[in-house]
């Protein structure tokens, strides 16, 4: 999901790195000095959780917990994607250094949608927290598709929502069960 | 535990590691700019560019091994992204001209290069110095105080979990020795939870040991950055042979 440099055109990544920063800006300010730990541990959870891979269908798919981020953070998650994703991209080159604001915007809106839907309060815990971690995964996915096609890759592209299928699938049940063991044992871990 | 895929050529006594991180942040970036700006289909320009990367790699000393490998684990997504873009331009003329033209190789090679120059470029910008010196380039380059101190607790951070994660592993592997299995779905979330727990709560413990050291939200230097006349030929020269090749060539 990482896009390198190079893949998509200069211009729209560099409209994008823009973008990035402006959203960063929003979300990043007025932070309390004693939230940036916390925003600091989950980047650095997000970037640690990319090194866990899990067999499945014959290959071997890595964590995000963009959904996962949205609901203990809230809107500053957003802040500790792009760090986590500038990490990322600088220690395991997973996606190019000028096309990290191009892959905040993503996998940042799969962490925003993921805190959107904890917010809604009359839906069930259990499904807010599998939706949360499904489409935290599943819009990044969507963007990422859109945007090669936009740039010039065509339609073939859409095959990509369906590989990332099976990886919201997992993510979502995987965050439920987070999720819930945070609500037995440390409820104050979620936002 | 043993973390060495952060800083693990660090230390190595180069042309290249001797360099201001800054110098090395602004003119790798701007390299890579003018890489990476090159119109699709162009092939024959990265014949320059490559012999200027790889003098490069040679001053760093860096193992050519170990770059191979940074590209290895880039490769999936830019070879995927290789193959679609021809498959993209497929027509109802397929047939009569093929898959395989020049038109389409060119595009496919011309999108590999791209993106392997710019994984080892930024493997030589991230390999050839400390990792912490890095950072602290990209905090005198004026980055915002918040990213700072997010990406300094971070890398304290990213230790911690792995230390974390490695010990929970080794009591998991030791009781129930085998591979990881889907269907013990919930035993292996409920272990994520877990390490994100007691990683959290060593981490505050770090915090609060910080808050009584005197932290503010600003992490003290020490020792200054030195830039001398070697950064700013770097500086000046590596970007503007890049500018030549992507103007004239």
């Amino acid at each position: 999901m990482h896009i390198a440099d190079g893949i998509v055109s200069t211009e729209a990544v560099l409209a994008a790195d823009a973008v990035t920063v402006g959203v960063l800006y929003l979300f990043g300010r007025k932070v309390e000095v004693s939230e940036v730990p916390k925003m600091g541990f989950m980047a650095a959870a997000l970037f640690v959780a990319s090194l866990i891979h899990f067999p499945m269908a014959g290959t071997s798919l890595h964590l995000g917990l963009f959904g996962l981020a949205g609901i203990i953070l809230g809107l500053r998650a957003f802040p500790a994607v792009f760090a986590a994703l500038f990490f990322q991209a600088l220690i395991f080159q997973h996606g190019g250094l000028l096309s990290v604001g191009l892959n905040t915007l993503n996998m940042g809106a799969g962490a925003l949608l993921g805190f959107f839907i904890w917010k809604l309060s009359a839906v069930p815990e259990s499904l807010r927290a599998l939706a949360a971690g499904f489409l935290g995964i599943m819009l990044p996915a969507f963007l990422l598709t859109m945007e090669f096609q936009l740039s010039g890759y065509g339609r073939s592209v859409f095959f990509i929502l369906s590989i990332y299928l099976i990886a919201a699938a997992a993510e979502g049940i995987l965050t439920l069960v987070v999720v819930g063991f945070f609500r037995k044992v440390e409820p104050s871990v979620l936002g | 535990m043993k973390h060495s895929y952060i800083d693990k050529y660090g230390d190595l006594n180069s042309l290249l590691h001797k360099l201001d991180p800054r110098a090395k942040v602004l003119a790798f970036g701007a390299a890579l700019v003018f890489m990476i700006s090159e119109p699709r289909g162009e092939v024959g320009v990265f014949v320059f560019y490559y012999v200027l990367i790889a003098a490069v790699a040679l001053l760093s000393r860096i193992p050519l091994v170990y770059i191979l490998k940074r590209c290895l684990m880039a490769a999936p997504f830019i070879l995927a992204a290789a193959v679609l873009l021809p498959l993209s331009r497929l027509s109802p003329n397929v047939g009569k001209t093929g898959l395989f033209t020049r038109e389409n190789l060119c595009l496919s090679l011309s999108l590999l290069l791209k993106a392997f120059g710019a994984v080892i470029l930024l493997t030589l910008l991230v390999s050839s110095g400390k990792f912490n010196n890095l950072l602290r380039g990209l905090r005198r380059l004026h980055m915002p105080s918040l990213l700072g101190s997010m990406f300094a607790l971070m890398y304290r951070y990213i230790f911690l979990l792995n230390d974390e994660m490695l010990k929970l592993k080794l009591a998991r592997e030791s009781r129930t020795p085998g591979k990881l299995r889907i269907s013990r779905f919930k035993v292996y979330g409920n272990q994520a939870a877990m390490i994100f727990l007691r990683s959290w709560k060593r981490a505050q413990v770090v915090y609060h040991s910080m808050l009584a050291r005197g932290y503010h939200g600003e992490f003290p230097e020490y020792g200054r950055l030195r830039f001398v006349w070697s950064d700013g030929f770097f500086l000046a020269g590596f970007p503007a042979v890049f500018a030549v090749i992507r103007i004239w060539c």
